[in-house]
């Protein structure tokens, strides 16, 4: 089974690094590290500070976009020249077929993750800025995040077209982003069924703000193993269950 | 055939030029002043920017924080409505970004032209203390608004006296806040002050410079002998004194003798200071207590009274 999952997954990253797409988002972000340089250059104190905050977002905002535009069209494409009926007709379950391309694309994400990573501390090497361990921590918890987007992405291309599943993607990325603002707004309420309403997408929806360590990194905040291994459990967790879910529907989906 | 074509490449153009004129005449005619110059949206709230910005709290706070660059540099003069606008974009850059760090001293920097701006620059300093406790600085500025604007002495002791002991703070600190104490908590509370400070102290240079404090309190001790002297030399004599030498000089003389006018240093003499007209020993030139200009202690006792206004 391993072996299999293992062949579609190969396949799925030489798949994608033939897109186009994924190396005009490669290029966009490398192309916003290196103008860090310069809109650190703008403020006459605390450069690398800033170098750090732009190059940090820019690595997320790629990640997430690549994770994102590429898985959705991972299952379309695939229906669309009608090699997955070549695909199924071999010895593979559907079940495998997915979670093969979903580890294809995280391995695609990550390897564009290193590159861009690669870049982010040659540039603040470069300018003097300091690399810690809570950089690698909040690196890592940006690759478990692009990790449950891919899922996430994997789960909507099941299912639907590639336009419904950006969208949807998209959606639940802005609104994971925001449960936890949404969970403070509803507090102060004085409607209780908004209140339970909002800690319950809090509780559902992806917490998406626990990966996210940019902050204490570039400050050099001092971070406990706990916020970086709760996040890592929850995020595995939660692509796990998206995933289960995905095979799930992707199992009964008809593809005459 | 060649006709037709030609007749087309003729109509592209005057297309285009007729867009490329459209276009740069209706783009002229557009209001394009920054939102800084119209004040229009300027400065978003705080929960609304923290919503928008999707996590990239730290890289939009940037932007907040080069648009107050950008905004105080372009300004030949800061006036007080600039520099209150300049405090809106730091509280939104420090709310964002809390452990920011010299946003915090830049709005106190140009918080200064009313009582709004140094109740606004205070409360902002107060959250650099909350997330930077071991940065002596932001204490030095919050203290030093609440003396030179606000006319808070204690208050600005109290908050400088923390700042004493942390890294890099410098040595002249203790020494300010012992002349801060003189008003309100007098010279024996001073005293015992910084003689605890040399105690506590192991730094020998940091040591040193708190003694010349309390060599400067002890001579402010015998000025302020030297000021009742004078008060009885003018009832008995119906003026003033001349010269300091006139308290101890002359058959009516109200001291056998002057007392020393440092505790050790030789061939020194108390003299009428021409400016304030205050009995001050030549060694230091001036009395124990915080240098102010007269006009800035009537305007910070007019902020005092519109501050506590504004923080009410």
């Amino acid at each position: 089974m391993i072996d299999r999952i293992w062949t579609i997954a190969t396949n799925t990253v030489r798949e994608a690094i033939r897109s186009k797409l994924l190396y005009v988002l490669l290029g966009f972000a490398i192309l916003v590290i290196l103008s860090g340089i310069v809109v650190g250059s703008l403020s006459y104190v605390e450069s690398a500070r800033i170098l750090q905050d732009v190059g940090l977002a820019a690595i997320r905002i790629s990640g997430v976009a690549i994770a994102i535009f590429v898985g959705v069209s991972l299952i379309h494409a695939e229906v669309d020249r009608r090699t997955i009926y070549t695909i199924l007709a071999k010895p593979i379950s559907r079940g495998e077929f997915l979670l093969g391309k979903f580890l294809g694309l995280v391995m695609t994400t990550w390897l564009q993750m290193t590159v861009m990573v690669v870049f982010f501390v040659a540039v603040s090497l470069l300018t003097g800025a300091p690399v810690t361990l809570t950089h690698g921590a909040a690196i890592l918890l940006i690759c478990v995040e692009l990790t449950l987007m891919v899922a996430i992405a994997t789960f909507f291309s099941a299912f639907t077209t590639p336009m419904l599943a950006t969208f949807f993607s998209i959606g639940v990325w802005v609104v994971g982003c925001l449960t936890r603002n949404l969970r403070d707004l509803g507090a102060v309420s004085d409607v209780d069924s908004v209140r339970l309403t909002t800690v319950w997408l809090h509780r559902i929806l992806p917490d998406l703000a626990s990966f996210n360590l940019s902050i204490e990194a570039v400050h050099g905040l001092p971070i406990s193993a706990a916020d970086v291994w709760l996040p890592l459990v929850y995020g595995v967790g939660y692509a796990a269950i998206v995933l289960v879910g995905a095979m799930a529907i992707f199992e009964r989906r008809d593809f005459r | 055939m060649r006709e037709r074509s030609e007749g087309r490449g003729r109509l592209r153009a005057a297309i285009l030029c007729a867009a490329l004129v459209l276009t740069g005449v209706a783009h002229s005619a557009m209001d394009t002043s920054s939102p800084a110059d119209t004040g229009k949206g300027f400065v978003p709230p705080a929960a609304q920017a923290r919503l928008s910005s999707l996590g990239f709290h730290a890289a939009v706070a940037d932007y907040y924080w080069l648009m107050a660059v950008e905004f105080i540099g372009s300004r030949f003069i800061v006036e007080n409505e600039d520099a209150l606008r300049a405090g809106e974009l730091i509280d939104l850059v420090t709310t964002l970004d809390p452990w920011v760090g010299h946003p915090y001293r830049f709005a106190a920097m140009w918080l200064t032209e009313s009582a709004e701006a140094v109740v606004a620059s205070n409360r902002l300093l107060r959250r650099a203390i909350a997330y930077h406790p071991n940065d002596w600085r932001n204490r030095h500025y919050l203290g030093f608004n609440y003396f030179y604007y606000l006319g808070e002495n204690l208050k600005a002791a109290r908050v400088i006296e923390a700042a004493i002991q942390l890294p890099g703070a410098p040595r002249y600190l203790a020494g300010l806040v012992g002349k801060l104490r003189t008003d309100e908590d007098g010279l024996e509370t001073t005293a015992a002050f910084l003689h605890q400070l040399v105690e506590v102290t192991e730094d020998e240079y940091a040591k040193a410079s708190y003694l010349q404090a309390v060599d400067e309190v002890d001579t402010e001790r015998r000025a302020r002998l030297l000021d009742k002297a004078r008060d009885v030399y003018r009832k008995q004599h119906g003026r003033d004194i001349t010269s300091v030498r006139d308290l101890v000089e002359g058959p009516r003389s109200v001291l056998r003798e002057l007392p020393p006018p440092h505790p050790f240093q030789d061939g020194l003499e108390w003299i009428i200071d021409p400016e304030t007209g205050q009995i001050v020993s030549s060694f230091y030139g001036a009395r124990y207590a915080p240098y102010l200009k007269e006009h800035r202690r009537e305007k910070r006792e007019r902020w005092r009274v519109e501050a506590r206004a504004w923080e009410s």
